[in-house]
């Protein structure tokens, strides 16, 4: 199957020369020619330490850099710690390079690894950002060993985090796919992840890898896909995660397109799967379940009051295609009073993300736009957030995001009663 | 006298039959022309209606805002509107044509004319139909674009957005039917170049230090510190 794609001789060759492998872990890349050979290190170290006696690749996958990323991958000299002196894998650890076509593609980029993966015949795998600035060997070890031991065909990272980070996937992806998918994976969409090569393969056979969500966020398409095959999936804790300079700052736009985009999208695709869920399944954890910090944090909740207030004013006429009136209504009048009294709720807050949902479905404008119009009212979600928790404790935090959980899924009727309307 | 009174009016009665009698079949020609033309519209209006609901005309027309402003407009979907248009199209060659048989010149040459000139006219009802799509997609794409990115008066971006493309799209549309070509550009030209001149004098003017913020972000080396700002404004969402 991986012959038939957008692999290049060169990296058939390479492919070819590592032959069959236990573990790959691909590395994608773009001008990262700074972060990439100590990212490339670790991996080395964690194979030397945890994998010793098994086949192991990396495998680089770049999409056009011009830094030198792909000599910086190929050359980096892996330092051992003085502790492990004597350790040494008994295999030779591969480093396989490639560049695609075509500019910077997570689509791309992912559909190369699991190519890859399935040429060599991969047991279990996982992608590392070398965005990541503090990946350590354990990072490896945690992501590999649910597939590699346990049998688990995807593994979705788990990061200790600040109260108020994330809060798009606290917010919204975590509990809509756990509400309506039946399993809730905390970070849907993450950089970091790990998959069985079976994974690898049926994901590879799809004819998926063209549409937009799909080569924005391949790892959500990718969980998903493996949750309505019935394949299993678990949770495996990092630890804390730092991005570096050139990777922080997410832009909200982007993350909303990008995201919820494909959360919709496999709502969409998976539509018989997912209407037939009743009950949402807990999903097997390695290590802690979550783990929130409470330090300082330099939000300007002002301005995102503002953002929320001036979207709902302006984008009056799209907001009224989108939403049932009453909903809209609701969100003009919390949109008019002041900061000390405007809360964006559970319940109004998942029947908007519902409503949302039914309108990407029946293609009430472009969808693009229909996901643009959906940022100023989740800035109003967040500022209700923050809001409400400033002064409050992780598990006070956790126990309302069990509360927004528990309220998809209360509300879930209503998604398919305006999913299958005409 | 009475003889030549007679044969007159014999003169005139045997004229009357004989124009009758030219015109009734040629008259009787035509209606069966328009008849005819009548089913064939019918026919292919169906046909079209048919075709047309087995494509995502209607899906893409609501996307794109169209079904919006055709609503707005109190006309017609836009797969109802094409049927009905290839009805009165085709309905409407068909009685030319019935027409042209009746054989009177002056009637023929100016339905000729009028004939010739259908092309065209389709043509500009067309080029107007593509500007008000895009007038309206790109409209919203600029409100949504100003308002998520914390823009002050983001319909101002919008309205301007519509209105130079509408006024673009209504200038071609002129000059594909041939009204006053030249009106049409100048008035086209002049719009266009005050409203530019409007904005660089009020940018350039009345926003000195805007525009310096603006070519200092975009020419030099601060979008580390932009990101910053970002960062500080609002919390990572991922």
């Amino acid at each position: 199957m991986a012959e038939e794609t957008l692999l290049s001789d060169d990296f058939l060759r390479q492919l070819m020369g590592v032959g069959e492998v236990d573990l790959l872990v691909g590395v994608p890349s773009h001008n990262d020619a700074q972060t990439i050979g100590a990212t490339v290190a670790v991996i080395e170290e964690s194979f030397r330490q945890s994998f010793t006696r098994d086949r192991v690749a990396i495998v680089n996958v770049d999409g056009g850099s011009r830094d030198g990323t792909s000599e910086a991958v190929l050359k980096s000299v892996v330092e051992t710690h003085p502790s492990l002196r004597g350790l040494t894998s008994l295999r030779t650890i591969h480093r396989v390079s490639t560049r695609y076509q075509g500019g910077p593609s997570p689509g791309i980029a992912v559909k190369s690894i699991l190519a890859a993966a399935d040429l060599v015949r991969a047991k279990a795998c996982a992608v590392i950002s070398p965005h990541s600035a503090n990946v350590d060997t354990n990072w490896i070890k945690n992501l590999l060993q649910p597939s590699y031991r346990d049998e688990f065909d995807f593994v979705a990272p788990l990061y200790s985090r600040h109260k108020f980070e994330g809060l798009l996937a606290r917010n919204l992806l975590y509990p809509m796919t756990r509400a309506t998918f039946g399993r809730g994976i905390r970070e849907l969409h993450s950089t970091e992840f790990g998959f069985s090569g079976k994974l690898a393969t049926q994901c590879l056979g799809q004819d998926v890898w063209r549409e937009e969500p799909v080569r924005k966020s391949p790892e959500i398409w990718m969980v998903i896909s493996a949750m309505t095959s019935g394949l299993k999936c678990c949770q495996s804790f990092l630890g804390p995660k730092v991005q570096t300079a050139a990777a922080s700052g997410t832009d909200i736009v982007a993350a909303v397109r990008e995201t919820v985009g494909a959360l919709f999208w496999c709502l969409e695709s998976q539509q018989e799967f997912w209407t037939g869920v009743n009950a949402p399944e807990a999903i097997p954890t390695f290590g802690s379940d979550h783990e929130l910090t409470t330090g300082a944090s330099r939000i300007n909740r002002k301005r995102i009051f503002e953002l929320f207030q001036k979207g709902v004013k302006d984008l009056e006429p799209i907001l009224k295609t989108i939403l049932s009136d009453e909903t809209h209504t609701e969100i003009e009048r919390i949109a008019l009073l002041d900061e000390k009294n405007c809360r964006l709720g559970n319940e109004l807050w998942v029947k908007v993300v519902f409503e949302f949902a039914a309108a990407y479905h029946h293609n009430v404008m472009n969808r693009d736009h229909l996901l643009q119009a959906l940022v100023p009212l989740y800035r109003g979600r967040i500022y209700s957030f923050i809001a409400e928790h400033q002064t409050s404790t992780p598990d006070e935090v956790e126990a309302d995001t069990e509360k927004l959980c528990l309220e998809f899924i209360r509300q879930k009727p209503y998604l398919l009663e305006k999913w299958n309307a005409k | 006298m009475k003889q030549l009174i007679v044969q007159g009016l014999q003169q005139a009665y045997q004229n009357l039959v004989h124009m009758i009698s030219v015109f009734l079949p040629r008259l009787v020609a035509m209606l069966l022309i328009m008849l005819v033309g009548l089913f064939v519209a019918l026919l292919l209006k169906y046909l079209l209606r048919l075709i047309l609901r087995f494509t995502q005309l209607n899906r893409l027309s609501e996307q794109s805002g169209a079904s919006q402003v055709l609503r707005n407009a109190a006309l017609p979907t836009i797969s109802e509107l094409l049927t009905r248009s290839l009805f009165w199209v085709t309905w409407l060659a068909f009685t030319l044509v019935g027409i042209s048989i009746l054989g009177i010149p002056e009637l023929h040459e100016q339905l000729s004319r009028l004939f010739q000139l259908l092309p065209e006219v389709f043509v500009a009802i067309l080029i107007l139909f593509v500007g008000v799509l895009a007038a309206n997609f790109l409209s919203r794409a600029a409100l949504l674009a100003a308002v998520n990115a914390g823009v002050r008066s983001p319909r101002v971006w919008s309205g301007s957005t519509r209105f130079v493309i509408l006024i673009l799209a209504i200038s071609m549309a002129l000059e594909q039917i041939g009204l006053a070509n030249q009106t049409v550009t100048a008035a086209f030209s002049i719009v266009f170049g005050a409203l530019m001149l409007a904005v660089a004098i009020a940018f350039g003017l009345g926003g000195r230090d805007l525009a310096r913020q603006t070519l200092e972000r975009y020419l030099g080396d601060n979008k580390r510190r932009d990101r910053e700002k970002e960062k500080e404004e609002e919390p990572s969402p991922l």
